[in-house]
């Protein structure tokens, strides 16, 4: 049942992709590529880029994961299974964060959770371009991008398609 | 000024298949614009808190938004139409996209320059992380809890599961001391 399978993966990591999908995406690839072999190691930095690449919200990277493993049922099915579970706690949460506004408890979880999102998307960066073996060049095209990101205030599409192009000269061969 | 929430589900639904299609290189320029700028149905502040919310909460946060607002506005029904408006063509797309890639994969420069596209989308994670941390640098309980999940997580590969609530226990408890 993979189907099922791609639903209760999601579905858990819907649930502690706290401060947005960067943060989990050490998680998902470790679930994909080691646990369960979804996809190579290689395979899921493209899928990671198409979803970069195309518009939307870049969650839709599950989508890609749900269709080489499912079919178009995998697809749908994990583009629910990720979003269904925050979506119903926000639902929730939504008025009770609200009403307690004012409580320490409130101010502490939201600045304990600030560097948990810093360390878990440098993770998730780091885990992209490190697939099995070190590469130096996937280093230095993500250096140069964080670099560009910081200091540029361009529309991150741009570097996107720079990135395709250093990787053409770099990679290919 | 002056805001009008969407009248009926269909402007509910258009709005965010507006925001869905234009949205390259990211969803929140795009739903600032249309929901505060063209749409007029909140205020920028009111964009800004909720935005805030649902970057707090888990999972993908401009889905959350959608569901947030939709909610807001009519229920249930506004909750999914909302969410159904803005994945609709971005789900068409990526999809699109993958089927195309997988036509090419074996071509070595089309790999090449795919993989060059991930790592600069890696890049962008790293540097937007590094952005947040600026925030952090004075505090030295924060850089040992960001240095801490990312040995752990990033170079250990150890489980986010066992990882995130002891993380997250720990920084409670910095927070509570003041350190954070």
């Amino acid at each position: 049942m993979i189907l099922a399978d791609l639903a209760f993966s999601f579905g858990v990591l819907s649930l502690i992709a706290f401060g947005g999908m960067p943060s989990v995406m050490p998680e998902m690839q470790r679930l994909v590529v080691e646990v369960k072999g979804w996809t190579t190691p290689a395979q899921f930095i493209q899928l990671f880029a198409i979803a970069q690449a195309a518009p939307g919200p870049n969650v839709l990277i599950v989508s890609l994961i749900g269709w080489r493993a499912a079919g178009l049922a995998g697809a749908l099915v994990a583009l629910v299974a990720v979003c269904a579970p925050a979506a119903v706690l926000s639902w929730w949460i939504a008025d009770l964060w609200e009403r307690f506004k004012d409580s320490p408890w409130r101010r502490a979880i939201q600045k304990a959770i600030a560097p948990l999102v810093v360390g878990l998307t440098l993770s998730g960066g780091y885990v992209i371009v490190t697939p099995a073996t070190p590469d130096w060049r996937l280093w230095a095209i993500a250096a140069a991008s964080a670099t560009a990101i910081m200091t540029l205030k361009v529309n991150p599409l741009w570097l996107l398609g720079v990135g395709g192009v250093i990787g053409a000269v770099l990679l290919s061969g | 000024m002056q805001v009008t929430p969407p009248r009926s589900l269909t402007e509910l639904f258009l709005g965010f298949l507006a925001i869905g299609a234009r949205s390259f290189g990211g969803v929140l320029p795009w739903a600032y614009r249309t929901m505060v700028e063209e749409r007029r149905w909140l205020t920028p502040a009111d964009f800004a808190e909720t935005i805030g919310l649902c970057q707090f909460l888990p999972g993908p946060n401009i889905g959350n938004a959608s569901i947030v607002l939709g909610k807001r506005w009519f229920g249930v029904a506004g909750a999914l139409v909302a969410f159904l408006g803005l994945m609709a063509l971005p789900f068409i797309w990526v999809m699109a996209l993958g089927v195309l890639y997988l036509e090419w994969a074996s071509n070595p420069i089309v790999r090449a320059v795919v993989t060059g596209v991930g790592a600069t989308g890696a890049g962008l994670f790293i540097g937007t992380a590094l952005k947040l941390a600026k925030a952090l640098v004075r505090k030295p309980a924060a850089l040992v809890l960001v240095a801490g999940c990312f040995l752990s997580v990033g170079v250990g590969r150890a489980s986010m599961l066992i990882v995130m609530p002891l993380a997250a226990a720990i920084g409670i408890f910095f927070a509570r001391r003041g350190w954070l």
